[in-house]
């Protein structure tokens, strides 16, 4: 059977994903009909669609991802048990000279090499998620500037996607994109044109993945907070590298707040225990925090278009690299590890990886040589 | 010349059942009529505010019937003559009035109209109002054909001032909406003068104040006078006998049943076998009457829509004279013969006959019960029942339905009486997911919004039309502020009582008899009773979604959304058209992923064709109506709207 084959359409992802409670809102089926909507964080249908195949279905990170079938189309090998995914160099980095601001949660290397992008046409785009209150927004740039509104980490799950489907049907042909795991992964099944349409172009220009642990649930998160603090006046939130084991939320004018990680873990979604990816593997580059550098990214290069505009960007003063220290990194494989490994034994446990029953729809699909080296 | 004026004897119209009870009630010489609209009897009202000014009468559409009677028997306190019409659940919610002025008695003459719905053929129940005058000890009478329509109507107002009891005359469906030739009598020429007269005993009939108190003797003299009623309807010509001396089988009917009936002896040639009793006053029954027709044969059978009411009465009488009269078979409810539910027919009557006349003959000829199981003769197209093209309720639905599933907490809709008693369907998007009396839509919501305490947080709306509001959603919504309960009341305000023809209601500032009226402020309403209120037009739909899930999200008391747009048939907007719709097949995505035709499966707007042929949607310009909504719903913007000049 091929990958065409197994895709269905909304009946069967209502049923084996939103069901589940595997859906983590990345937003991909967002925008690409009437009938999956976005609310505070929750995706939802509208209306039953009857068709047998559907885009929502196909490009759903939570079904059908074969892993094997993506690696090979877009790294030229199988999945295999790399904790953070096929790369070519791993480094840090920051924010460099030309950039002029301020708010970043670390080392600003998303914004700067967006902004950069969009200058030098690298993309006529950006997929970004601002915020309104505690609420994340999905938006579409395409004025530079505009990148520094959307600085700063959310927290909590956004239907990020929905803006590139929107970039997408209104014409942009190298959209950059910036998006956690779950969205970058939806962001490939995009690309790897599973309904095989014979007039598909890939629409990216660059895909900036973000290192992610777990996202919270929208309405959890702010009826936990709005019932100790006002929303309206946080000025930002951060999670500080271990051992710290807290959320720091900063207050415009009142007292900080520091909330203990057990009691926010709580109000993560189910759907985000079924992730097996921390560092976004499938995206051109990923960026994340690094332990011990408050002012630093970590940042992998995975593809050729992902070097260039890095190479250029640094090239130009709009990003400062050095190498990794090998503590970090060993770290950093170790907690990503951690993550997939869990994950996986999870999705075996329920069954709902390699499923070979015709009419059950596999959540992940990868070769069992990974699949037993991980959960080993 | 209009059947209400024309004023030569002995003239033959062609007239509705309604027509005919107005023109009895003009042959009477009525001077005030009220009612609330509801079908089967809206007409009766309508009629006689027509010819209100020409024939100095005073006539409302009052904001419920308990209003109504109460308008009605003021009327008849100051001794003019008046008439009260209402559907059968009417009569529900005015019957705690008519409790009271059942003990009260009446001086005018005083006739409440109930039309019923046996099938429930435009109401949410079949409901039976003719047990409410047994419970209240008042005369119950039922027209048998038009002319009785008329006739008995006339009757019914000496009859009350003969007794001082108001008098209840039963119409059905099949009575009140079909027609047949009515010969018309003289019109009254008499002139009343109004006053109400208090200083009498309060056990004078005509002098005293108006009470149900001292309740011991008033509750024997309203006995007395069903006596008297009994005595009068001993000689009444509306109780007719057609059929042999001795017949094999006597039927006992009344109202649309004596229409059956006739018709089903007829078709079976039984004249001869079967004795026809159609009975005109059923409550209180003739019991030296009927014990003579008792007595002619040992086969009885009753024909009555819905609940048993004469076959029990009648059985009751036949114990209690069993002595003189014999013992009997009854064919009826009870035994099974005829069904307990439903509006009956000709067909039922004749089956029930050859079986008890051992008669052979087939109802449905074997080669048209054929044909009606075979599928659908190709090209009808299925008919479902559907918002009208235009209709401001499937675009208030349509924001309803969509902001309740995308705030994903379960939450539901309780439905109220008006067309948009459909949302429960899909034209309006299965939204609606209770259903009952008027204002309990409201009333439900003000219940379900306290159930916070016990764990439920689904969030809880309420519809209701803005005839409905006035009638009995204000009570419901005072009942839910005061006690804050966490609730969206939707106000579907259609400008009208569009479901039963636009009569006019306290909105409006129209009277029924066309004369300038002062019109009560709904918003200001739900402002005084202490809700937050907001107002929309459904046709913007993103705009009444956004406020929607704002108001949902606000856990907080009472919050009301009147969404204004007028009825598309209401007659100030009929054959006006805001917008030229036009479909550009180009952009139209028909089946494809992305919209699999969300215009003409979901949205369902008759306005709008599917062409399979094309797998384009297509408009269809004799049912559009130019209001431009589906434009809004388009994924692909192929539904394009142009404002007509």
């Amino acid at each position: 059977m091929g990958g065409k084959d197994k895709i269905r359409g909304q009946e069967e992802l209502q049923r084996v994903v939103l069901n589940r409670n595997l859906c983590t809102g990345c937003g991909a089926c967002i925008n690409l009909c009437p009938y999956f909507k976005s609310y505070r964080g929750n995706t939802t249908i509208l209306f039953p669609c009857t068709l047998v195949q559907g885009r929502c279905f196909a490009y759903c990170p939570k079904v059908e991802v074969d892993l094997d079938d993506l690696s090979q189309k877009f790294f030229g090998r199988p999945y295999n048990c790399d904790p953070l995914g096929p790369y070519q160099t791993i480094m840090i980095s920051r924010a460099g000279k030309k950039i002029k601001r301020a708010g970043f949660q670390a080392g600003g290397t998303v914004s700067a090499i967006i902004y950069f992008a969009l200058r030098k046409g690298y993309v006529d785009g950006a997929v970004l998620t601002d915020r309104d209150g505690l609420l994340p927004v999905p938006r579409f740039v395409t004025n530079p500037e505009d990148v520094f509104t959307c600085v700063s980490s959310k927290y909590s799950a956004a239907p990020t996607l929905s803006a590139l489907n929107q970039g997408i049907r209104d014409g942009f042909k190298q959209i950059g994109i910036v998006a956690t795991p779950c969205q970058v992964l939806a962001t490939v099944l995009m690309r790897s044109n599973p309904l095989e349409d014979l007039n598909f172009v890939d629409p990216t220009g660059l895909v900036v993945g973000l290192f992610c642990t777990w996202a919270l649930d929208f309405r959890g998160f702010e009826g936990y907070l709005s019932e100790r603090i006002d929303t309206e006046r946080i000025a930002k939130i951060d999670i500080p590298p271990p051992p710290a084991e807290a959320m720091e939320v900063y207050m415009e004018k009142e007292e900080n707040m520091e909330i203990p990680l057990d009691e926010i873990r709580q109000l993560v979604p189910d759907g985000c225990s079924y992730c097996i990816d921390m560092t976004a593997e499938f995206s051109d580059i990923s960026v994340g925090a690094l332990e011990g550098y408050p002012d630093m990214n970590t940042l992998i290069i995975r593809t050729e278009r992902g070097r260039k505009i890095v190479h250029e960007a640094r090239k130009e003063g709009y990003l400062i690299v050095s190498d990794i220290p090998k503590v970090n990194l060993e770290h950093l494989k170790w907690a990503a590890g951690n993550k997939k490994r869990r994950a996986l034994t999870k999705v075996k446990q329920e069954r709902i990886v390699n499923t070979l029953e015709e009419d059950k729809a596999s959540y992940l699909r990868l070769n069992t040589a990974t699949l037993e080296g991980i959960t080993a | 010349m209009s059947y209400l004026t024309d004023n030569r004897e002995d003239m033959q119209h062609l007239l509705m059942g309604n027509e005919a009870i107005a023109r009895g009630a003009l042959e009477a010489g009525v001077n005030v009529a009220s009612g609330y609209p509801g079908t089967p009897s809206s007409e009766i009202i309508e009629s006689l505010a027509k010819v209100a000014k020409e024939r100095n009468l005073y006539v409302e559409w009052s904001a419920n019937e308990k209003v109504a009677m109460e308008v009605a028997a003021a009327a008849s306190f100051a001794k003019l003559r008046s008439l009260c019409a209402m559907k059968q659940v009417g009569v529900n919610v005015a019957s705690d009035f008519l409790l009271h002025l059942g003990l009260c008695g009446t001086r005018g003459g005083m006739v409440l109209v109930t039309c019923d719905d046996p099938g429930a053929l435009s109401s949410t129940n079949e409901g039976p109002s003719r047990h409410y005058a047994q419970m209240f000890e008042i005369p119950l009478l039922e027209p048998g054909d038009f002319q009785e329509a008329k006739d008995m109507t006339k009757w019914a107002f000496e009859l009350s001032e003969a007794i001082k009891s108001v008098v209840m005359v039963r119409s059905v469906t099949r009575v009140s909406h079909a027609s047949g030739n009515v010969r018309l009598g003289a019109l009254a020429e008499t002139e009343r003068h109004a006053e109400f007269r208090y200083d009498g005993s309060p056990l004078s009939a005509d002098e005293g104040p108006a009470e149900s108190v001292p309740v011991g003797q008033k509750h024997r003299l309203q006995q007395e006078k069903l006596q008297m009623a009994t005595q009068l309807f001993e000689e009444s010509p509306f109780n007719t006998y057609q059929g042999p001396e001795k017949p094999e089988l006597l039927i006992i009917t009344a109202s649309a049943g004596n229409l059956y009936t006739r018709e089903a002896i007829s078709l079976l040639g039984a004249e001869d076998r079967v004795g026809l009793l159609k009975l005109g006053t059923t409550w209180p029954l003739p019991s030296r009457l009927l014990k003579r027709y008792l007595a002619a044969t040992d086969k009885i059978m009753f024909v009555e829509e819905v609940l048993p009411f004469l076959e029990e009465n009648v059985k009751i009488l036949a114990a209690e004279k069993a002595r003189e009269v014999g013992v009997k078979t009854f064919y009826g409810k009870n035994e099974g013969t005829m069904p307990k539910t439903g509006e009956l027919n000709p067909d039922i009557i004749v089956s029930a006959l050859c079986k008890i006349l051992k008669i052979d003959y087939l109802t449905i000829d074997p080669d048209y019960e054929q044909k009606l199981q075979m599928p659908p003769i190709a090209g009808v197209p299925e008919r479902a029942r559907t918002f009208c093209p235009g209709c401001p309720h499937r675009a208030s639905f349509w924001s309803i339905h969509n902001a309740l599933q995308m705030d994903n907490r379960r939450g539901f809709v309780c439905g109220d009486i008006g067309c948009y008693a459909m949302g429960r369907f899909p034209c309006g998007f299965n939204t609606t997911k209770t259903l009952h009396a008027m204002g309990s839509g409201a009333g439900l919501a003000s219940g379900f919004g306290k159930l916070a305490q016990f764990g439920m947080n689904q969030p809880v709306l309420a519809v209701c039309g803005d005839s409905t509001f006035f009638h009995a959603a204000i009570p419901a919504l005072v009942n839910a502020v005061h006690h804050n309960s966490n609730i969206t009341l939707v106000v579907l305000d259609n400008s009208g009582t569009a479901m039963t023809g636009f009569q006019p209601h306290p909105g409006l500032t129209i009277n029924a008899m066309g004369d300038e009226a002062q019109e009560i402020d709904i918003t200001k309403v739900c402002e005084a009773i202490g809700a937050k209120v907001e107002t929309r037009d459904p046709f913007d739909l993103e705009e009444t979604q956004t406020t929607l899930n704002r108001l949902i999200e606000d856990g907080q008391g009472v919050k009301v959304l009147i969404l204004r747009q007028e009825c598309a048939l209401s007659p100030e907007k009929k054959h006006t058209k805001q917008y030229d719709m036009q479909i550009d097949e180009n952009l139209c995505l028909g089946e494809d992923c992305g919209c699999n035709r969300l215009c003409t499966r979901i949205f369902q707007c008759p306005g709008l064709v599917w062409d399979k042929e094309k797998n384009k949607a297509r408009i269809d310009e004799v049912l559009c109506v130019g209001c431009g909504v589906c434009s809004l719903i388009c994924p692909a913007g192929a539904i394009e709207r142009k404002e007509v000049a």
